[in-house]
């Protein structure tokens, strides 16, 4: 099964938001838990990144890539970046994987390699 | 609604200190006191992030009100990130201004190092968004870094410009008998050397490790009253003229333009009008340099430059003791110091010694209005102070 990141669809104006507010931010219009949960876009354009050298104690890594792309349907998201050597507008694509692990729990979200 | 002045200040060394989180916020209460001949206060807020989590201490204002031997005074915590010193005031003012109490004393304490630095950075982290930043390993540093990458494209800011906000910061704070960092630095040693990368490794690309603000402890104190309680405390007249709030998304990402700190303009707009003032009436300012880029890009968005000029103003030594005006004297959060709590009132503190005539040989020359602002999560919640001199 193929994984997504999910975003949520106004039912009153259709705007899709990422991430979750009770509130649609675009419309202000819709009641609690109105919206429709639809995957996001995988591919996108690399907006901003940076290597952290500094990581989480949950990390066993030197450094590591993290960046903000935007998506195809204009949504931004935050996610992991394996990427050799990132280039701000270079188009990525997206697969949800554990980006976090702790002593208790798995973390998944979105890491980002070069489409 | 009545006027609000600044009647007594105090304040601990910002570095680790090996005492309670109770005592380093006592200690500039208790030197505030002592400097305003206050002995009794109607109402304490004090301004703390990580005291049940860093500290296991929760009712930090209760203890400390006790510790002071001031009960049956009212007191409370306020907690609002990195920007809790500046809504303390915030809430000191109101109570003052409104006419619930006449004196009100206001604390900002922070004792992070009783952890090591990756815990301390993890639990600022905690400030980022759970779900759509925090598990990625999001930090924030790693904001200011993806921050810092997208300014410098855009507006010709150079690595040479962020260390020359280091080597300002530092050189002020060595006129700061209470700044964490007394050690000059200059660009040859953080930048041009073949020992740079040592002495000044990456954090966060392209952020180096003189581009951040260390971790340290420390607490500051300024104490509101009235005009009249003021006057026969008898310090040059301070009065807190302006104050504006604002926010901004919690997600970085979701900001339209990545480059923009709304919640910064708005809150300095909000301040400044509410002081009567235009930003080029300022003649000293705190800015929130967590990260050096914060310094350039807050002195653009509260309006003491144009868009994309912050770094030229500070190439021409403009944001320079001696210069038109001069920023972060106390040396900033850079080099003064960043006990997360404490740090809203310690710009307040700086300000209020500047507009006294107390700075001795960091100070600004006839400072008669000054502005501080104070910072919190990556710009999503934002206090601007406007403090005006009288007589």
């Amino acid at each position: 099964m193929e994984m997504s990141i999910y975003g949520y669809k106004c039912i009153k104006c259709g705007h899709v938001q990422y991430p979750y507010r009770t509130i649609c931010k675009n419309c202000h219009k819709n009641n609690h838990n109105e919206f429709e949960i639809v995957p996001l876009p995988k591919k996108g354009k690399l907006l901003t990144f940076t290597h952290l050298y500094a990581p989480p104690s949950d990390y066993e890594v030197v450094s590591l890539g993290l960046g903000i792309v935007e998506l195809e349907d204009g949504n931004r998201i935050t996610g992991q970046l394996k990427i050799d050597q990132p280039q701000i507008g270079m188009s990525v694509a997206g697969r949800v994987e554990v980006v976090r692990r702790d002593e208790y729990n798995k973390y998944w979200g979105i890491v980002f390699y070069p489409a | 609604m009545r006027d609000v002045y600044a009647v007594g200040i105090g304040i601990t060394s910002f570095t680790r200190l090996d005492y309670p989180l109770v005592e380093i916020a006592a200690y500039p209460g208790l030197m505030a006191m002592r400097e305003s001949g206050l002995e009794k206060i109607d109402h304490l807020y004090v301004a703390n992030m990580g005291a049940s989590r860093i500290n296991h201490q929760t009712g930090l204002a209760s203890a400390v009100i006790d510790n002071l031997s001031l009960t049956p005074a009212g007191a409370e915590a306020i907690e609002n990130g990195p920007a809790s010193g500046a809504s303390a005031i915030k809430q000191g003012y109101m109570a003052v201004a409104s006419g619930l109490h006449n004196i009100v004393m206001v604390i900002g304490a922070e004792r992070m190092r009783e952890v090591n630095n990756l815990e301390a950075t993890d639990y600022v982290a905690t400030l980022t968004h759970p779900m759509a930043e925090y598990i990625y390993g999001v930090t924030l540093p790693a904001l200011a870094g993806m921050f810092t990458r997208l300014y410098m494209l855009k507006y010709g800011v150079t690595a040479r410009h962020l260390a020359m906000v280091a080597v300002k910061n530092h050189r002020n704070a060595m006129n700061n008998f209470f700044a964490h960092l007394h050690e000059e630095v200059t660009l040859e040693g953080i930048l041009d050397s073949p020992e740079a990368l040592t002495n000044n490794p990456i954090v966060a690309d392209p952020l180096r490790f003189y581009d951040c603000c260390p971790v340290s402890d420390g607490g500051a104190c300024v104490i509101l009253a009235t005009g009249d309680i003021a006057k026969k405390a008898g310090k040059p007249m301070v009065r807190l003229a302006g104050i504006g709030q604002a926010t901004d998304t919690h997600a970085v990402h979701d900001r339209k333009e990545p480059t923009d700190l709304l919640a910064v303009r708005e809150a300095a707009r909000q301040s400044f009008k509410m002081a009567g003032i235009e930003p080029g009436d300022v003649d000293v300012a705190e800015l929130h340099d967590a990260f050096t880029i914060l310094e350039i890009a807050e002195s653009e968005e509260v309006g003491f430059f144009p868009r994309g000029q912050g770094h030229l103003a500070l190439e021409k030594g403009e944001t320079s003791l001696g210069g038109i005006l001069p920023i972060n004297t106390s040396g900033g959060l850079k080099a003064r110091g960043h006990p997360v709590g404490a740090t809203g009132v310690a710009q307040a503190h700086e300000i209020i010694v500047q507009l006294r005539g107390q700075a001795e040989k960091r100070q600004v020359k006839d400072a008669r209005i000054g502005f501080t602002c104070n910072f919190g999560g990556f710009g999503n919640n934002v206090v601007c102070l406007t403090f005006v001199k009288e007589g």
